[in-house]
């Protein structure tokens, strides 16, 4: 069954793909980066216990720690400690085995946890980011400001970043595919629980706010690496990274509260023994919010110089995005209201964020509206407001914790120190977090302010430290639980009715023995090996089933070693600006970037760029070419996705963020030529016939891809291989065309940091032409696998999945080839 | 899936758009031309999505998440040089 080493086994950590495992690194993961931005709070409001600081931080320092913060606490701690309960429970709740690709699953994690040592180590090379969390430009970049000159560190910080969204990336589309693919039988959409509602619309959500937020740190790296100018122009970047960064940003809310409110809608059920008031109004809403957060980005730039008129209308949408949330805070009080409620802890947690999230919201509206965010803007009131939105959150996740523990570790907690632990959180965070509302007039992100806020601050610093005391009760709480808590029932709550609570606690790391089904209209589980033996003749699907499922494997070391790789690679990139400064100095004499602004160099940075990438090339291979089986469930719900298989999906999945990403990076181009005047752009190849030429020779490589598929089809090895090998060469011929391009420029002195047009067009058509690199990689792969075992022939839909992915490259070059080479 | 002679026409008519595109810019006055290069630039996306891609044979849902990823690039876009006129 299983080829998983015991959990007491560290090698098991290491290679397992199961999700239950996965969640588990997830949750430790999280609460060990809540900790490393929890200390740096205490550092940086300590120093805040008097006007112009205590002299714990210098300056600088304190710039490092609130903006490391802020980074920790929004991606590294919220969202993937929700994540820690979507991969353990999600999968349980809809009746799957697993996620849909559970290599890549374990691949995320990977990739998160290297992505938050990258921030981590960021400290050790010369102090990190340091411009908040926010990364405002021109404070991303060096530019402008001599306090935050170039340090690797920043580089690296900035590197998380990038690998952080890339596991989201992974994630989302593993998410997407597992939950609109292998629901149990009968399991329609509007009976999921409320939980995984929210995290499929969070994951949606995800999908397209997190491309947005890619394609800003793909700019804003390539400012910090490679010189460009994107954020570093006098006009214009400011506006641009603003409007990248809030249309990634306020998604993001949502994206960390909709677990929250997925956990308080199921502890709401559970502890007051009654359903959901208005269940299906309240799963309309949260669609409604979904969909809602996409169009308000602007209220976060009421100061900037965006017009009237945009403004005006954002301040109408954000009013209009509080009303579904009312409506779902009226069925959590009515749920209240009808039900009988035990005050257990996990729901203490959640009717405390309840409260908190009212306060939240309240105080939110005042800054969507215009008028008063020209005062709010800016000041501890937005401080405020915030920590109590996204703090409330985390309380529900803790109540989350709390509600799940039993399951997780089969073990019971003290329902007296829970909640002793909920008692002094909540007390805590008030006394952290409510004067700051009334010490609103401080400005944020400086440590100087009036004499009359003093007290305000004061308190918050206390708050601050029994706030954090809270958290000390809280892992005491679990070790006392884990030492000498008694065993966990089934179900310990009477009135859970969600899937997870059906098996054993723990549960089996198979997690069903028979296939879960809803088709009765309540839960059963079907033995469909037994249903064929009976019958005396096979029923073909459900003991291939039974066949298969018993050959699912579980263990990959694999996803741990490109994380690796990865890591080490970035941490090489973190260190070459130094090296890309000297070439430019030596071609330019004039540099957009200050000459002060890049660190020493260091070899120790190309050596570890370039064994990165040779650790990258080893492990993505054995990923290639190793034996991994993770069946599909062959009886599953799938709308709206029937009709196409897992992994197609996925592809598109993927695809869809691709677009969001590069259409991003396009978008930046017509923002910046729009700011410019259209007509006053310089165009920068030096002719229009190479994009031309590069036009015929992708289109003619998007024939032979398709050619490629129907030779697949027909099982003609020769032709798959001609037709693989002449897009291959059609690819490199591309690229020679576009080096020959670029030399151009260089030989007449004309290089990426010469202005933002050239910027704009080296990046642009860089970031495609990566596209194709990559393209000519997996092109490579696939004829060394047609020849060495006679691959795709019996099963062609690799190579349909490689076209999707060429044919992509080649309608963004559709775009690129007019608006580069003839506009 | 279509047969070889279907990609091999929309193989075809991919080529001429492309080279309509340039046309459109050396023949006509510039305007003009930005708009017919957007609208070529549409249909030669939507033929490579719908044939190659085989998008048209895929379930519309499919199709709705590419249309969805694509309003957001446009949404961003034009709210946001909307935003600086």
């Amino acid at each position: 069954m299983s080829d998983l080493p015991p959990m007491t086994s560290v090698k098991r950590w290491l290679v397992t793909t199961n999700h239950k495992d996965v969640g588990i690194l997830y949750l430790g993961t999280a609460l060990f980066f809540l900790l490393l931005g929890g200390i740096l709070a205490l550092l940086f409001r300590a120093h805040l216990w008097e006007s112009g600081g205590t002299g714990l931080l210098t300056g600088n320092e304190f710039n490092q720690a609130v903006t490391t913060h802020g980074l920790l606490m929004v991606f590294w701690f919220l969202s993937p400690f929700a994540a820690g309960f979507a991969n353990y429970f999600v999968p349980l709740q809809i009746g799957a085995k697993d996620l849909a690709f559970p290599r890549l699953n374990a691949l995320s994690y990977w990739f998160y946890l290297f992505s938050g040592i990258l921030l981590g180590i960021s400290f050790f090379q010369g102090g990190s980011l340091a411009g908040g969390w926010t990364m405002y430009a021109p404070l991303n970049v060096p530019t402008y400001t001599p306090a935050m000159e170039a340090t690797s560190g920043g580089n690296a910080a900035v590197l998380g970043l990038a690998l952080f969204v890339i596991s989201i990336t992974i994630g989302t589309v593993n998410f997407l595919v597992t939950i609109h693919r292998s629901r149990a039988e009968g399991l329609g959409l509007w009976n999921m629980p409320l939980f995984t509602w929210s995290w499929l619309l969070t994951v949606w959500m995800m999908l397209f706010a997190f491309a947005a937020l890619l394609a800003a740190a793909l700019l804003l790296l390539s400012d910090r690496l490679f010189l460009t100018q994107y954020f570093a122009s006098e006009q214009g970047s400011g506006l641009l990274w603003a409007h990248l960064f809030w249309f990634f940003g306020h998604p993001e809310v949502y994206i960390v509260f909709f677990p929250a409110l997925g956990i308080m809608f199921e502890t709401f059920q559970t502890f007051t023994g009654r359903r959901l008031v208005g269940r299906k109004w309240v799963i309309i809403s949260m669609v409604l919010v979904a969909v809602q957060s996409f169009l308000v980005w602007m209220h976060h730039m009421f100061l900037t110089t965006i017009n009237l008129e945009i403004t005006t209308l954002m301040m109408a949408t954000t009013i209009g995005i509080s009303l579904p949330f009312d409506l779902m805070v009226f069925a959590l009080i009515y749920t209240m209201v009808k039900g009988r409620v035990r005050f257990t802890t996990p729901f203490l947690f959640s009717l405390g964020a309840l409260v908190l999230f009212i306060l939240g919201g309240i105080t939110g509206v005042f800054l969507g509206a215009v008028v008063l965010d020209y005062e709010f803007r800016g000041t501890y009131w937005v401080v405020a407001h915030f920590h109590y939105v996204m703090v409330s959150g985390a309380t529900a996740l803790i109540g989350g914790l709390y509600y799940w523990w039993p399951k997780i570790t089969g073990k019971m907690y003290s329902e007296t120190l829970g909640k002793l632990n909920f008692a002094v959180f909540f007390v805590g965070f008030n006394l952290l977090y409510f004067p700051q509302f009334l010490a609103w007039e401080t400005p944020r992100r400086v440590f100087h302010f009036a004499d009359g806020m003093q007290i305000y601050h004061q308190i918050s610093t206390v708050g601050a430290f029994v706030f954090g005391a809270s958290f000390l009760i809280m892992f005491a709480t679990l070790v006392h639980s884990l030492l000498y808590g008694p065993d966990a029932p089934d179900n310990p709550w009477e009135f859970s009715r969600t899937a997870e609570w059906a098996i054993p606690s723990p549960p089996p790391l198979e997690n069903w023995d028979g296939r879960p089904s809803y088709a009765s209209g309540r839960l059963e589980f079907a033995n469909d090996s037994a249903a064929a033996t009976d019958g005396g003749v096979a029923h073909s699907e459900a003991s291939a089933t039974a066949h298969e499922e018993e050959h699912a494997d579980h263990a990959s070391i694999w996803p741990f070693g490109i994380g690796v790789a990865t890591f080490v690679f970035f941490i090489g990139l973190s260190g070459i600006t130094s090296y890309v400064f000297e070439y430019a100095q030596e071609r330019s004499e004039t540099l957009g970037q200050p000459l002060n602004a890049a660190p020493e160099p260091s070899v120790i940075y190309p050596i570890l760029t370039g064994l990165g990438l040779v650790l990258l090339a080893v492990t993505l291979f054995k990923f290639g070419v190793e034996e991994f089986n993770a069946p599909e469930m062959p009886v599953a719900e799938r709308w709206p996705f029937e009709g196409v298989g897992n992994t197609k999906f996925g592809v598109w999945v993927f695809l869809a963020s691709d677009v969001v990403v590069f259409g991003a990076i396009i978008g930046a181009y017509i923002f910046m030529r729009l700011h410019t005047g259209w007509t006053e752009w310089t165009t920068v190849p030096f002719a229009s016939w190479p994009g031309l030429l590069n036009t015929y020779v992708l289109l003619t490589s998007s024939f032979t891809v398709i050619l490629a598929l129907v030779f697949a089809e027909r099982q003609s090895k020769k032709g798959l291989l001609g037709a693989m090998g002449a897009t291959l060469l059609l690819a490199l011929t591309f690229m020679g065309v576009k080096a020959y391009e670029y030399g151009v420029k260089f030989s007449q002195g004309e290089y990426w940091w010469t202005g933002i047009e050239y910027s704009i067009y080296f990046v642009t058509t860089g970031l495609h032409a990566l596209h194709v690199i990559i393209g000519v990689l997996i092109a490579m792969f696939m004829i060394y696998r047609i020849v060495s075992i006679d691959a795709y022939l019996e099963d062609h839909r690799p190579v349909e999945f490689f076209g999707l992915y060429w044919h992509f490259v080649d309608i963004v070059w559709v775009f690129l080839f007019p608006l580069f080479y003839l506009m | 899936m279509a047969d070889v002679r279907t990609y091999t026409l929309i193989y075809v008519v991919l080529l001429v758009l492309g080279t309509g595109k340039f046309a459109f810019f050396e023949f006509t006055p510039y305007n003009i031309a930005l708009t017919a290069t957007f609208l070529l630039a549409i249909v030669k996306s939507l033929l490579i999505a719908g044939y190659y891609q085989h998008l048209l044979e895929e379930p519309r849902s499919i199709t709705y998440m590419m249309g969805i990823a694509v309003f957001m690039v446009l949404l961003l876009t034009i709210a946001a040089g909307y935003s600086i006129q």
